[in-house]
């Protein structure tokens, strides 16, 4: 597939609210080395797995990868025995970059998580799965500066968007399609404790900072900093570490945003906001997620209807074609997504005929994110919809919403 | 005493929509426009436990499963 539209900006810039604590270090420094990771973080702190657990529940600490479910339930769902743990940094979601900058530019933080949590659990087998070949090379020249990783794989993966889903890439793993399986069993009853990269970099600020440390920053309920990916049509695309709670609004504003039309939070089986909308940065809150912390604006320079068709039409794409509602249903809705645009006036009750076809009918999150998204771009975009039922908005689709070009 | 009931789940990895358990058990499950098939509420009384078990035998993809719920 290739992109057809100019994609924004890579944002491979960082910038921080608040105190950094993952980005510690970079402000001047592209990598760091491990001599730098010490100066910056010091040692790597050994555990036991009763002691992780407790600092775990004491942190409240979350998945960072998009579901933000807790660690500690992860590793208690292993039943103890011998595990391999597996550090997912496969980033599918084309409007994320955060995985890969940590692993680019402070990879020894992952590495110290993830060996931390390997060791509690008394394996000697982690694997870190990406696809960015530069965060590849860099965890690579990593695993050579210092003298406990030796053991540490690293493999590429494939980077198709539901192969990064953690089921799927342990499939991918073993040898078999990186696509999820029939029956929703995690991947913890295969013995794989799979969590993102982002996961065992908090995990490794928590080790040193203690509980009560970690939660200096955030809100009680999800304490301490979270990574986002900010880009769109934002004037300081970047990845932005943040902490948990704070308003969405500030976030946009600090981007540089300005006359955004809408906010898409979570990525692409996240949610469309309008603007100034009453959303904080949080995953287990009442209000929408920031999934993989990805924060996209769309502003009024371009066709909203005609980002989100574009973005629909490439979530039917990546369908891994096993689920009939999936393959079948998304392509139907990306069409009815398009008719929208061009004003046919029937085309909202099929979307909303399609939508009820499509959410939880599947192996995997991929029918019901897609129809999220889509649903929630349908209602936020009311003007837009408006605009197009009357003839158009007459603005170009600038491509302000990324999808995954070569990937 | 009341019996135990079972819940209809459908692996649809599997499914290729042939549509049987539609015909077979139609109190609980129609069949979407592409032919697959919308389960109405996945709980199964002892009173149609017996057609729903024909439907997950007769199911030509092993695609449907009746599990203790």
């Amino acid at each position: 597939m290739t992109a057809t539209l100019p994609s924004t900006s890579a944002p491979d810039r960082i910038w921080t609210i608040g105190t950094p604590r993952l980005l510690a270090g970079l402000e001047h420094a592209t990598r760091l080395d491990h001599a730098h990771h010490l100066v910056t973080h010091g040692g790597r702190p050994d555990v036991t797995l009763d002691r992780l657990l407790e600092l775990l529940d004491g942190a409240r600490l979350t998945g960072r990868g998009g579901a933000g479910f807790p660690l500690a339930a992860k590793l208690r769902a292993l039943h103890g025995g011998h595990g391999e743990v597996v550090v997912n940094g496969s980033e599918s979601e084309p409007a994320s970059w955060k995985d890969r900058t940590l692993l680019r530019r402070t990879p020894h933080l992952v590495l110290d998580g993830a060996l931390s949590v390997a060791a509690a659990l008394g394996t000697r087998s982690v694997t870190v799965a990406v696809h960015d070949a530069a965060a590849a090379r860099s965890t690579e020249a990593a695993l050579r500066e210092r003298p406990d990783a030796r053991r540490v794989k690293v493999v590429r993966t494939g980077g198709a968007f539901v192969a990064g889903e953690a089921r799927a890439l342990v499939r991918g793993l073993r040898g078999g399609p990186a696509l999820p399986p029939g029956r929703r069993t995690p991947p913890t009853e295969h013995g794989a404790l799979v969590a993102n990269a982002e996961t065992f970099a908090q995990l490794a600020v928590l080790l040193r900072l203690g509980a009560r440390g970690y939660a200096d920053t955030g809100t009680s309920a999800e304490p301490g900093t979270t990574l986002l990916t900010v880009s769109g049509a934002v004037s300081r695309p970047g990845v932005v570490e943040v902490p948990l709670g704070t308003p969405l609004e500030i976030v946009v504003r600090a981007a540089g945003a300005e006359r955004p039309q809408a906010i898409v939070l979570g990525g692409y089986h996240g949610a469309w906001l309008t603007p100034g909308a009453d959303v904080a940065i949080a995953r287990n809150g009442p209000g929408p997620s920031v999934g993989a912390g990805i924060v996209l604006v769309v502003d009024d320079a371009t066709c909203a209807l005609g980002e989100l068709a574009r973005v629909s039409g490439w979530l039917a794409e990546q369908s891994a074609r096993q689920c009939g509602p999936c393959r079948f249903g998304l392509p139907a809705l990306a069409a009815d997504v398009a008719a929208v645009a061009h004003g046919h006036p029937a085309a909202t009750a099929h979307a909303a005929r399609h939508l009820s076809l499509i959410a939880g009918r599947g192996a995997c999150g991929h029918p019901d994110g897609a129809a999220r998204f889509v649903d929630t771009g349908l209602t936020a975009l009311t003007d837009e919809l408006a605009r197009h039922a009357a003839g158009g908005c007459g603005r170009p689709v600038l491509g302000q919403l990324p999808i995954g070009g070569t990937r | 005493m009341s019996a135990p009931t079972a819940s209809l789940h459908v692996d649809w990895t599997r499914c290729d929509g042939h549509g049987l358990c539609a015909e077979l058990l139609p109190s609980r499950i129609t069949r979407d426009e592409w032919g697959f098939p919308l389960v109405a509420a996945t709980q199964v009384g002892p009173d149609e436990r017996r057609a729903a078990e024909r439907a997950v035998s007769l199911c030509p993809a092993l695609a449907l499963r009746l599990s203790a719920s």
